[in-house]
Formats: C-alpha cells, sequence, structure tokens
C-alpha cells in the first residue's frame, strides 16, 4: 500500500524530519486559504497514486493566493492516468541551494534492508545509480542487528550529519511500519542551510497491514477506484485488468502467467483475470460470479488443474452458477486432475465440451474471439 | 540420494491440529514420510492421526529427534516458530504459508544464515524426492516419479503442469523443489542448482521461473561461470506481462527496470542454458540433453 505524500510526510514529520509548511486542500477557496495563509510563493501538489507527477506536469507553482486558486480550479478538472485530482497539497516554495537522495529499500537480492543515499537528488535513482554510481552511497542492513554505529560514521563522512540523523529516522520508520520503500526525494538543503524533506514516500508491505490498523484505515482517505481487486483480495485471491477480450480464471501465479503468454503468442488477448488460491465448489462459484461482473468479455477461459481438489465438485460449482446466472458469452474449460472423468461428464451435461490439453484450449479460446 | 528430503527425514509439523495440517500430514504420511511429531502450544499430550502432539519444538527434540520441520502455521505468528525451531537447532525448515510479513520473512532468513539452518519457502507447496518416498508440503504426489531431473520453481500449479508433462513421458525426477513465490525467500535458485550439482541422483537441472527479481539470472551466472556442470534446461513464465503489476505472486513483478523477461532470456543464453518458450518445449528440451 502506497501512502500518498501528504500522509507519508505526516508520519515523517512526527518521526522528526522537517517538511515545508503546509496544508491539503479539496477545493480552490481551501487553496487560496491556506496559501493566504502561509504568505509565500507556494507550490501546488496533486495527491495521486501515479509516480513522477513532475513529468506529468501537474506540479504547480503560484506566487499569491488569487493565482493559486486559478491554477487549483485548473487541477481540479484534470485526470491523471483514471485518476482524478481531489487533493492538493500546498506547501511553501522552498529555495533549493542542494537536493539529495534518500531511501531504506529492500535488497531482494542480498534478502535484507538496504540504506541508499545520492548527492543528487531530484532525478531518477535507477537513471543516477547507473550513470553516476560514485554519487551513491548504499549500505546492506543486518535487519536482527538495525543501522550500527559503522554505519553512521560512514554516512555522516559522505553526507554529513543532519543527513545521519535523517536515515537513521528513516530506518526507524521503515521497521516500525513494515515498509517495502521509505524515500525523500529530494531531501533539500535550502538557500538559508536548512535541511527538509520536499517530498516523501511510503510503501507499505501489504501482508503486514493487519499489525497497522491506523495505515489501513488511511487508505480510505483516497480513492481505490478497483473494488473487483478489493474483492478479489478479500478471498486472498489476485485480481488484474488488461486490455483485451477473453476473461481468464485460473489458479496459481505461474500457471496462470503461463495461459497470458500462450493466449498472447497465439494472437488473442487478455482481458483480465483471477487467480485464486485451491478452491472448491463454492469458491469457484464465487470467482465466476467476480469475474463476470468485473467487465464483459468476449469469451471466458477456465482452467482448473485439480492436485488435490476435485474435478467433479468444482464442474458442480460452475454448474450451479450458470444455472443461478447464464452466462451470454462462450465459456472454454479445460479440466485435468483428481476426479477428471466425473468433471467432463457433469460439464458435458451442461453442453460444455470440456479440453484436456491447455493448449487446445487455449487454441479455441482465441478462435471465438477473433 | 536426493536433495534436502530423502528416508532418512524425521519429520516435525509445527501447527499440526489445523485442519489442512491435518490433511496434509496424513497424505504426507501416506506417501512414505516418516513424521515423528507434531508441536501446537496448548494441545500437548494430545495425538494427530497417532502423531504425538507436543507444546514446544524443544520438549520434542529428546526423544523424536527431529531434523526437519514443516512450519502449518498463519503467517502472524511464522516468526516466532521458525525461531522456536532454530532454537531447538532443526536445521530445515520448509514455511508453505503465503502472506507473510516482508520483514518476518527477512529476520526469519537472516538468523537462518547464523544459525546453520535453511528456509525453503515462504509460499511454497513444498518439496518431495519420489525415490525417496518422502514428499514435505502438499504437492500431489500422483504427477511425480523417481527419476533424474532435480526440478526447483517458483510456482505450485505451473510445476504440477509441467512435470506431469515430464511423467507422462517417462522422466523421472530425483527432488522437486518449490522455492516460494515470494520476493524474498529462504533458498534461492543459485543455491537449489548447487545443491542438485552435488547430488549424484540428479542428471540434470529444470529451473522453473518467472518474471520479477534476479534469482534466475544469479543461478545462470553460476551456470556460466561453470560452478554447474551437469546440464540446465529452463522455463520462464510471464513474456507478455505488462510492467508495474503484480501477477499474483508478490515476487513476479517488472518495476523499475527490474526482473525483466529479456534481463533473464539474456543470461540463460550468456549461460547457454536453453529455455523452452511454452510449457510443451519442456519435455523436448529435457529428452534432448539426457540424449
Amino acid at each position: 500500500m502506497n501512502l500518498r505524500e501528504y500522509q507519508a510526510k505526516k508520519i515523517f514529520a512526527d518521526s522528526g524530519i522537517p517538511i515545508p509548511p503546509g496544508n491539503v486542500a479539496r477545493t480552490p477557496e481551501e487553496v487560496e486559504q491556506i496559501t493566504s495563509q502561509l504568505n509565500t510563493p507556494v507550490v501546488l501538489k496533486p495527491q495521486l497514486g501515479v509516480k513522477k507527477r513532475g513529468k506529468l506536469g501537474v506540479i504547480k507553482f503560484a506566487n499569491n493566493p488569487s493565482e493559486a486558486a486559478t491554477a487549483a480550479a485548473e487541477l481540479f478538472n484534470i485526470i491523471v492516468k483514471e485518476e482524478p485530482i481531489k487533493i492538493i497539497l500546498v506547501e511553501a516554495k522552498v529555495e533549493i541551494k542542494q537536493e539529495l537522495y534518500l531511501a531504506v529499500t529492500i535488497d531482494y537480492s542480498k534478502r535484507c534492508p538496504v540504506l541508499i543515499i545520492s548527492k543528487r537528488g531530484g532525478v531518477d535513482i535507477e537513471e543516477l545509480a547507473e550513470k553516476d554510481p560514485h554519487q551513491l552511497l548504499k549500505l546492506s542492513i543486518n535487519i536482527l542487528e538495525g543501522i550500527t554505529e559503522k554505519d553512521i560514521i560512514l554516512i555522516k563522512k559522505f553526507a554529513g550529519d543532519e543527513i545521519a540523523r535523517f536515515a537513521s529516522v528513516l530506518y526507524a520508520i521503515f521497521r516500525k511500519y513494515d515498509a517495502e520503500l521509505v524515500e525523500i526525494n529530494p531531501v533539500v538543503i535550502t538557500t538559508e542551510n536548512k535541511i527538509i524533506a520536499v517530498d516523501a514516500v511510503l510503501n507499505i508491505n501489504d501482508d503486514s497491514l493487519f499489525r497497522h490498523a491506523e495505515i489501513a484505515k488511511l487508505r480510505k482517505e483516497f480513492q481505490d477506484t478497483d473494488h473487483i481487486a478489493e474483492e478479489a483480495r478479500a478471498n486472498n485471491w489476485t485480481y488484474i485488468d488488461l486490455p483485451g477480450d477473453i476473461a481468464i480464471l485460473s489458479s496459481g501465479a505461474g500457471l496462470t502467467m503461463t495461459i497470458l503468454d500462450l493466449i498472447n503468442f497465439s494472437g488473442g488477448s487478455p482481458a483480465n483475470f483471477i487467480d485464486t488460491a485451491q478452491i472448491d465448489e463454492d469458491g469457484i462459484y464465487q470467482a465466476f460470479n467476480l469475474l463476470v461482473k468485473a467487465k464483459s468479455a468476449k469469451t471466458m477461459l477456465i482452467n482448473i488443474f485439480a492436485g488435490l481438489n476435485r474435478c467433479d465438485s468444482l464442474a458442480k460449482g460452475i454448474q450451479r452458477y450458470l444455472k443461478d446466472f447464464p452466462v451470454d458469452i462462450p465459456i472454454v474449460i479445460r479440466m485435468v486432475g483428481n476426479k477428471e472423468k466425473e468433471g467432463h461428464e457433469i460439464l458435458r451435461g451442461i453442453g460444455i465440451k470440456p479440453f484436456s490439453k491447455l493448449e487446445e484450449a487455449v487454441e479455441k479460446v482465441v478462435e471465438i474471439s477473433k | 540420494m536426493s536433495i534436502l528430503i530423502n528416508s532418512q527425514t524425521r519429520l516435525l509439523v509445527q501447527g499440526i491440529t489445523g485442519d489442512a495440517a491435518r490433511f496434509h500430514t496424513k497424505l504426507m504420511r501416506e506417501y512414505g514420510t516418516n513424521i515423528v511429531a507434531g508441536v501446537r502450544p496448548g494441545a500437548g499430550g494430545t495425538e494427530v492421526d497417532g502423531i504425538k502432539v507436543f507444546n514446544t519444538v524443544q520438549d520434542v527434540m529428546e526423544g523424536k529427534h527431529p531434523n526437519a520441520s514443516i512450519l502449518f502455521v498463519p503467517a502472524k505468528v511464522m516468526k516466532g516458530a521458525a525461531f522456536e525451531a532454530f532454537e531447538a537447532g532443526i536445521k530445515t525448515i520448509v514455511m508453505v504459508s503465503e502472506h507473510i510479513p516482508l520483514h518476518d520473512t527477512m529476520e526469519i532468513v537472516t538468523k537462518a544464515q547464523l544459525v546453520g539452518a535453511r528456509i525453503i519457502g515462504p509460499n511454497t507447496p513444498g518439496l518431495i524426492s519420489p525415490a525417496e518416498k518422502c514428499k514435505v508440503g502438499f504437492v500431489p504426489s500422483s504427477y511425480y516419479i523417481p527419476g533424474k531431473v532435480g526440478v526447483a520453481s517458483r510456482s505450485g500449479t505451473l510445476t504440477y503442469e509441467i512435470v506431469s508433462r515430464l511423467t507422462e513421458a517417462g522422466i523421472g525426477q530425483s527432488t522437486c523443489v518449490g522455492i516460494g513465490g515470494d520476493p524474498v525467500i529462504g533458498t534461492p535458485f543459485s543455491e537449489i542448482v548447487q545443491l542438485f550439482q552435488n547430488d549424484p541422483a540428479t542428471g540434470a537441472i529444470l529451473m522453473i521461473g518467472e518474471i520479477g527479481g534476479t534469482m534466475e539470472e544469479e543461478a545462470a551466472e553460476l551456470v556460466q561461470k561453470g560452478e554447474i556442470t551437469k546440464p540446465v534446461v529452463a522455463y520462464l513464465a510471464g513474456r507478455t506481462a505488462p510492467p508495474d503489476k503484480k501477477m499474483g505472486h508478490a515476487g513476479a513483478i517488472i518495476a523499475g527496470g527490474r526482473g525483466t523477461i529479456e534481463s533473464k532470456l539474456d543470461a540463460f543464453e550468456r549461460a547457454r542454458i536453453p529455455v523452452a518458450k511454452v510449457p510443451g518445449e519442456v519435455v523436448g528440451l529435457v529428452q534432448e540433453v539426457f540424449s
């Protein structure tokens, strides 16, 4: 779960990292009011889920309250990558002397936290790591020990005492909130030699939200557009929306990706998929329902590899669903595993010709979609 | 022989009283796995299917001498259960649960390195060594036969899909290891291929990988350097997956230019590892390395 900037900044500020003075607004009037209270040139930052807002051109500057209100009125009418702008963070503009980059994230290869500091901030860090690795300090952290005295000395030497303090605070936030990424880009040294966090990223591991009820609540402050994905998640399933016209119901991430590949290779195009855990009769009924509800597709592929569950009970689930809610698109089913013969019989009984070979089922569904 | 688990495995089941644990304990035992005890705090003194249940792992150690443990405990308490197994001195630990907090997994993996234990998983269907009649986890054993191919995979059902084709073609397996679908796991491909390299029962290695992370690249590098001399073939899922979407496995995401299919295919090409484009090509590739 990626917090919005203003939510992350609140946590950073509460932990002792200075941020620019400002507040959030939901109307141009509020923007005007906040600008007038700040009594200084401001920056208007739409609070969105997308990254790289600067490049998208939606960060605006204003010198006075009326300029701010005009700019805000325009911003509130913009939809950025399907997300309407509803909240704007209004902050005092800072005079920049130097920009740095600071982050704590997970080194998936070394399987430990890593602290990254760059003397050049405000830029794309992946790009910088490739082009100018000498500007970077990367420290692997032993998660059982945390940041050590030795680490702190290294950071102080590289970027100074205050940045070392920032780094310690950031690591503490990373641990306290079960973060996958805590990032300040840029950390700004102002012309008055103050060091402040001008941006804030806090991305929290979804599997840890059960122990962060206060964070899970923050999600409600911004609109989560994908209700189907939300509902799938509640069952520990994955729902992903894609641009094509073949809906897919499958089980297991690797196998589902394989099916997407096979469809694409055959010239078809997936509309979406639900990847369920091992399911039973009721489970497939529900998953079927969710997929039909998600969006209209031209056809649907259901893949069942019953290792420990049973084809016959899954076929019964499908039969029951189709009886309750007749579906007007052609459905292709591949079904193998335990009680395969019995499952196939049930499907034939409701007029569906079952497939045993995955490739043949994919070919069929792609043919229908064309 | 085989890797990680064999006929000498004395398995402990932590969290044995849960429904899934009971069910799979029965299936593991029917397959031939030697299950010596179960643990469930508060249920000490009871039995599950004739298997004695103890309150703590320490209580089990003296009389039962388990040398491996499977953890069927909820994600929320996984860290505590794993640390308990470490402290009791168990060196092979299989974590089947998914949705374990990433920080907990990092702590578990770091602690395992410290005490010299091996973690398989999390988010894995487990492992199976057909010739040793030993399975630890919930892989459906009917798709596996004894043989010489060592299989390592990030995904459960995809492994069944591919291994069932090998089995149909008469190609058996030494050990199949589900390494886990999470972005942080205990034993990545690079360590599994080394174990297969040193296992006399394994003649060739099949890696079933997917987009996301750099585990496939790291294993390929070992092959390229000549540290793995047994033939290796691979299959990769997610060639057509769009970037920035978690494709079911939290580990399967292309983000910030990392974990792309191109990077993996390049690494395999440099190491001269043949890669199947579709599951249907895997059997042919494996047959080729054996001929």
